[in-house]
């Protein structure tokens, strides 16, 4: 089984995010690939069972313009049998905390078979960690049932 | 290494022999000329963008609702009502020119760029306030108000924290104390103003004064911006000059934050007492959940005991909300995907 997270990040909030993630996998067996979104073009996302993507949110809640090429890249593949998680930080002081989330959410509810959402208040916290934990593990279990 | 005690010098306004990139936030070569294109910190050049987004002014909200409104406010609320405004007025008030003074020491022309656009929305926030007060009350009852502002001893306390610290940068304007007043900027933009919006948020719930907490919302959405983008100044200015990230400068953060803190719950706890549906014990929680975002957003560890957000009405409001949207009429995108949720058949974390 191949995983890969591919995510972005401006402060640091976001690839700390990735990381977390990225151990958590390990721990429970899966080596994923840490792909920052610059990275993209060397990949495919059909070489893959599970991808999570990362993001920060930008202005009104908008999906950050260095992700745009690989939002559309899951619209144009044909990746509806990939597990798919997307998670993301921001600041729920924000009428739309996370919005890149949600709009990664509701395209690869379409395109991918997506499993799983994680958003998470700046910088991630001790109850993040179970969060993530949950994330991976609803990723894993996914592909177990759906391939 | 630069001396951190070693004062600033003011930086001239056009050196042609230096770089339009500068090589230092402060201390550094630079040419004074600014091309966007060639900035040391290009996600600065999106954060400007952001601010300029948000651009608004107070003429735009029409008080009449509120103005019929205010006859119906009790007492109690009409004064702490005007008390509370006035004393935002007072902390915005030292942050246009503070900002415009910090400019003077920044040898990178992007940030001296934001720098003058957030002393513009300082600016834009101070009217505001006076723009809400001569809506409701007569100019002799203003000043009134504005002299109670400024002899009120809990509102003087406060200010003091951040006055020493802005003065002392006037006085002797040292990277050490640049990044002091840099926390301090932080306590005022980022803790002291969550009382007073607290109050306005918690009439707006109630259906109260809605174009007063319309305002308010916009000058929180500038105050978290100008907050975010302060933090990121601390973490530039310590990662470039290493001899200011210190174990002292970082109890420093710990203690001035925390020093905030306990002042804007003492405010609340005088200013808020009777108005009901308020819970004080709730917002001292609430003020320890704010200050430790503002902890993560420099890079440095929670102070307080984590915990979710007590009070998740005090928020910016949304475009759905404020039902008059100037920027609706650019902004509207058409969203190609249906709104999904974890009804669907995944989870939501």
């Amino acid at each position: 089984m191949k995983a890969a997270i591919i995510y972005t990040s401006v402060t640091g909030n976001t690839s700390a995010l990735a990381e977390i993630i990225q151990e958590k996998m390990e721990v429970k067996g899966l080596a994923a690939d840490l792909i920052p979104a610059d990275e993209f073009q060397k990949i495919h996302l059909n070489e893959y069972d599970i991808v999570a993507v990362g993001t920060y949110s930008w202005d009104n809640g908008e999906i950050p313009l260095e992700m745009e090429e690989i939002y559309e890249a899951f619209e144009s593949a044909n990746v509806k049998g990939l597990t798919t998680g997307v998670f993301g930080t921001g600041d729920s002081f924000y009428p739309y905390y996370c919005g890149a989330v949600d709009l990664f959410r509701d395209m690869l509810y379409v395109h991918t078979n997506l499993a799983v959402t994680l958003k998470v208040e700046l910088t991630p916290q001790e109850e993040d960690l179970a969060r993530c934990e949950k994330f991976c593990d609803r990723l894993l279990s996914e592909v177990a049932v759906f391939s | 290494m630069s001396d951190i005690n070693q004062p600033l010098t003011k930086i001239k306004l056009l050196n042609p022999t230096y770089p339009n990139k500068a090589t230092g936030l402060i201390n550094g070569e630079s040419s004074g000329l600014l091309n966007w294109n060639d900035i040391a910190y290009p996600q600065m050049y999106d954060l400007y963008q952001t601010l300029l987004a948000n651009f608004w002014k107070a003429q735009e909200i029409n008080m009449q609702d509120d103005i019929k409104q205010w006859d119906y406010l009790t007492e109690t609320e009409k004064d702490i009502f005007l008390r509370i405004n006035t004393q935002l007025a007072s902390l915005d008030s030292l942050q246009t020119p503070t900002m415009t003074h910090v400019m003077d020491y920044v040898t990178d022309s992007s940030f001296k760029a934001i720098f003058a656009v957030i002393a513009q929305q300082e600016a834009v926030h101070n009217e505001s306030y006076s723009y809400i007060l001569s809506s409701l009350v007569p100019l002799r009852e203003q000043n009134q108000r504005f002299d109670q502002a400024k002899e009120d001893p809990i509102v003087r306390k406060r200010n003091q924290l951040i006055l020493d610290s802005y003065e002392s940068f006037r006085e002797n304007p040292t990277p050490q104390r640049l990044f002091e007043l840099a926390i301090n900027s932080i306590n005022l933009e980022g803790i002291y103003f969550y009382a007073g919006f607290a109050f306005f948020y918690h009439l707006a719930r109630q259906q109260k004064m809605l174009k007063t907490s319309t305002m308010i919302s916009y000058i929180q959405r500038d105050e978290m911006q100008h907050a975010y983008f302060v933090s990121q100044f601390v973490r530039i200015l310590l990662t470039e000059n290493p001899e200011l990230n210190t174990e002292e400068n970082i109890q420093f953060v710990y203690n001035t934050i925390d020093q905030a803190v306990q002042l804007e719950k003492e405010w609340a706890d005088y200013i808020l007492k009777d108005i009901e549906g308020i819970d004080l014990e709730e917002f001292h929680g609430y003020v320890e959940y704010l200050a430790n975002k503002r902890f993560r957003q420099i890079g440095l560890d929670n102070y307080y005991p984590e915990r979710e957000n007590p009070m998740q009405w005090i928020h910016v409001f949304s475009d759905e909300m404020m039902n008059e949207t100037k920027s609706d009429f650019f902004e509207q995108k058409s969203r190609t995907y249906t709104k999904v949720s974890s009804s669907n058949g995944f989870d939501e974390l």
